[in-house]
């Protein structure tokens, strides 16, 4: 029995301890924003911030994450008001098909909490291992400096 | 209880209502019944309810190209309605509907919706002010439409469309339906942004990845790495430990149809499981015996011989342009280069998946596929049902580019949930998207000129991908032009074939582009003023196919592009130390884009610092999308320019994931700036066109920096060096 915080929320759940929690947001909890891309940590999809932190969540099994708080993108979509990152990301236009993007935005926030005014090698530092097949990747900067002033 | 929680019991505190687990979520474009409501639909487009609800049905599949959002602007703007109003639905799969025009591919669109979706716009929106009229007594001369209601000139008088109803659904069409005169548009034209955007922005657009029905469950398929291979045996024992999986089932193939869309499922071993993970990793514990088949010992060099093989017996000339063939008994000296590019593959950032549902006498299938009407007919043929008995949602997908016009991922779903009786989600893991995937195809194009004594081209020779009879060969220039027959494997795909953003026109641009500025250089011009004299030498090249190539082919429309594109470029001015410029001009369908790349090559690396791009696309609807898809199609192109290949050995595809197969990523993107010609032509693809051109770009500043001619991509820095 693994014991999870996820967005604020207590989680009891009788699942594998190796299971990568990526799944069970995707599976059992309905927390479907977090996407599969690749399940190795290559591309990003699945971003979750861990105590802050960016993380892939396809490779963290749940055993690890016992009493530590995870963010998904639906506490950003549960709130009231749009985070800068979402509103720059909506302003720049950035999403084609979008199914990079919670993975785009959850390492762009967690970029911007560290660093206010990310310059490009900050960008490219962060934002690397975020992969995007419809070729978002001008926008997405942009975004991110627009976030930054925003915000 | 279900067998979804037979095994793991899930106790979830701080949420209320158990039945997490057993709900379903609401499918994409599932519309709920209000009986009490006068409900009109005067077209398979829209539909108006008493409450003003003003829904709008789209046909086309969205998969980020943007298309949706277009089409729903027009519709705003012809109907006249706010856009921010219009709920949004994609229609299932719908021959009766919409014939093939549903399936979404070649960047046809917004171009073939533009006319059809405006007219029933515009039909719904005069039956509405014909019934205002009537409810008013005044003449219709005297009304308009805006915002979702019917208004009276000069006065404050409005009525919602929703109060009409009772009037207008008694109503024939007018026969006269006028269409808006282009300044009237609100929407089209400007860079609005979507409904999607911000749903995307809230990780909230749901994807087929994403469905969950009461119970579902999931199921992973180990297909036979090598095509044309078959299964012998398989042991699950170890399968079957791993906590979840269900069940483990032979998964049979189908046969790749006459259209190759359908079809073409590979043999495997479907390991059945309550959740994904456990369905990935009970096929990772399979231990399978195949028979690899035909092409257990091919590579592409086997190919590639026999292409050059093909190419050598290949006399039959399709298409004799301008004399070609008289070209060559004046030319004094011959000048032959070929081009190679290798099989790639998709990688649709969602990976392929399909959730069937199939009861016995119906099946429901949720998907994000290109082409939802195609995929009902399959559907019909397999499981022998009628197409009635079939509905395929549609719910945006992760990317297409092609791949999702093929069915046999639908088919995976159906054959299992057919043979399980329950709904079935079948998901593909990443490694089966790159390894046991369908291809776009290996191509060697060979290219020929007869030249002066002067060096100068009079014609040229060309066998290879775009040369069928009677076929559509998007050729923009005044020069002289043998087509022979098109140029195929001998013994069939050593891949299966899948359509892969632009097609055949990839290899064929990067060929025709690459050569064209080997003549120039020969013949001592500048690249971009030898295009733009051989475009003026050419006519209107005679192309059209109803409806998937909407029109001829311009020259001079391809010519404009390549003017501004020079232009904006600063073509033939100084640059940066090291830094280089390649172009390219490129006529797709009825879209037209020219392409500059700078680019500099430093210890046998190239570096694309910055792309710049002219389209014609006719009308823009929405510019800043198009600029979306032009800038994501040169990022597409540079990935397959620079990084990627699909490599065969032994049958098999060597890649399996991201770390082999690596896009471009954000620091490698070069700065890239798009600029779309005005234009009142009707509106046509922008998904694709800028795709074939960034490669020749690329290559072509590649030479200018080094005089290095290279002619196989991805570019290899061995091939620099030294
Ligand atoms: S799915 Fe986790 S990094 Fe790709
Ligand atoms: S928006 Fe489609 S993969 Fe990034």
């Amino acid at each position: 029995m693994a014991i999870l915080s996820i967005n604020g929320k207590r989680y009891e759940l009788d699942l594998p301890d190796n299971m990568p929690l990526l799944w069970v947001l995707r599976d059992y909890l309905k927390l479907t924003g977090t996407k599969y891309g690749c399940g190795i940590g290559q591309c990003g999809a699945c971003t979750i911030h861990l105590e802050g932190e960016p993380m892939r969540s396809c490779t963290l099994p749940i055993s690890a994450l016992e009493g530590k708080k995870i963010t998904t993108i639906e506490h950003y979509a549960d709130k009231k008001v749009l985070h800068p990152v979402q509103k720059a990301w909506i302003e720049e236009d950035v999403a084609q098909c979008g199914y990079c993007q919670s993975g785009q935005i959850m390492g762009a926030i967690a970029l911007l909490d560290k660093k206010g005014r990310p310059n490009d090698e900050d960008i490219y530092n962060a934002m690397s291992g975020h992969l995007c097949r419809c070729g978002t990747y001008l926008r997405i900067k942009k975004a991110i400096k627009t976030a930054a002033q925003n915000g | 209880m279900d067998s979804i929680n037979r095994r793991h019991f899930l106790k979830i505190s701080g949420i209320s209502g158990g039945g997490l687990l057993l709900s379903a979520m609401i499918p994409f474009g599932c519309v709920t019944e209000e009986k009490e409501l006068i409900d009109w639909e005067p077209n398979f487009f829209i539909r108006i309810q008493s409450d003003n609800q003003i829904t709008f049905s789209c046909s086309q599949s969205e998969m980020g190209q943007g298309t949706s959002t277009g089409l729903a602007m027009i519709m705003a703007d012809e109907l006249g309605a706010k856009l921010e109003d219009l709920k949004f639905v994609f229609a299932p799969g719908s021959e009766e509907k919409f014939q093939h025009l549903q399936d979404t591919g070649g960047s046809n669109g917004l171009r073939m919706m533009y006319q059809p979706l405006r007219e029933a716009a515009a039909t719904t929106r005069e039956i509405l002010i014909e019934a205002a009229a009537q409810k008013w007594g005044l003449p219709k001369s005297n009304l308009y439409a805006e915002d979702g209601m019917v208004k009276e000139k000069g006065s404050d008088r409005l009525i919602p469309f929703g109060e009409l109803l009772e009037v207008a659904q008694n109503l024939s069409a007018p026969s006269e339906i006028p269409l808006k005169d282009k300044s009237d548009f609100k929407y089209i034209g400007q860079s609005v942004r979507s409904q999607k955007s911000k749903q995307i922005a809230l990780g909230r657009l749901p994807y087929s990845i994403d469905v969950k029905l009461p119970g579902m469950v999931y199921a992973a398929i180990q297909r036979c790495p090598v095509w044309k291979g078959s299964l012998i045996s398989f042991d699950d024992s170890e399968a079957r430990k791993i906590p979840g999986v269900i069940d483990v089932i032979a998964m049979e193939g189908t046969e790749l149809q006459a259209m190759d869309y359908k079809g073409g499922v590979r043999p495997g071993v479907a390991v059945i499981a309550e959740n994904t993970w456990a369905a990935f990793e009970g096929k990772k514990a399979l231990n399978i015996e195949w028979n690899l088949g035909p092409n257990a010992q091919k590579s592409e060099s086997d190919l590639k011989k026999e292409l050059e093989e093909s190419k050598t017996n290949n006399s039959i000339v399709s298409f004799d342009f301008k004399e070609g063939q008289a070209s060559f008994s004046k030319g004094k000296k011959i000048l032959e280069a070929s081009y190679e590019s290798p099989f790639q593959v998709n990688a649709c950032m969602e990976p392929l998946n399909a959730v069937a549902d199939h009861n016995g006498y119906k099946v429901e299938i949720w998907s994000g596929t290109q082409a939802p009407s195609l995929t009902r007919e399959r559907i019909s043929e397999l499981t022998k049902l009628p197409p009635a008995a079939i509905t395929v949602h549609n719910p945006p997908s992760g990317g297409g580019f092609g791949r999702r016009f093929f069915v046999d991922f639908v088919e995976e779903a159906v054959i299992l949930s057919r043979q399980l009786k329950r709904p079935v989600k079948v998901t593909w893991s990443r490694e089966d998207t790159i390894a046991t995937n369908k291809y776009h195809p290996y191509r060697v194009e060979y290219w020929s000129a007869a030249l002066d004594s002067e060096n100068q081209p009079l014609g040229l020779s060309y066998h290879g991908v775009v040369s069928r009879p009677g076929g559509y060969r998007p050729y923009p220039y005044g020069l002289p032009m043998i087509f022979h027959n098109r140029l195929d494997y001998k013994e069939g795909n050593l891949l299966p074939r899948a359509s892969w953003r632009s097609v055949f026109a990839h290899p064929w641009g990067l060929g025709m582009e690459c050569f064209i500025d080997e003549l120039a250089f020969e013949a001592g011009q500048d690249p971009l003023q030898f295009r733009l004299d051989l475009l003026d030498k050419s006519e209107v090249f005679l192309q059209k196919r109803l409806p998937y190539v909407g029109d001829d082919l311009y020259p001079q429309k391809l010519k404009r592009t390549l003017e501004m594109v020079g232009e904006k470029a600063g073509w033939g001015k100084s640059k940066e130390d090291n830094v280089y410029q390649g172009v390219s001009a490129f006529a797709y369908n009825t879209s037209y884009c020219s392409q500059i790349a700078d680019v500099s090559v430093v210890e046998g690396k190239v570096k694309v610092h910055k792309v710049t791009a002219v389209i014609d696309c006719g009308l823009a609807i929405n510019p800043s999308q198009v600029k979306s898809q032009v800038e994501g199609s040169i990022i597409w192109g540079l990935s397959a320019t620079l990084k990627d290949a699909i490599q065969v050995s032994n049958g098999a595809v060597l890649q399996k994931n991201f770390h082999d197969y690596d896009l471009l990523r954000i620091r490698e993107c070069p700065e890239i700036e798009v600029f779309i010609v005005d234009s009142d032509d009707p509106p046509s693809g922008t998904g694709e066109p800028a795709v074939p051109g960034i490669a020749p770009a690329v290559l072509n500043a590649v030479f200018a920096a080094t005089g290095k001619r290279i002619r196989k991509i991805p570019i290899a820095n061995e091939d620099l060096l030294g």
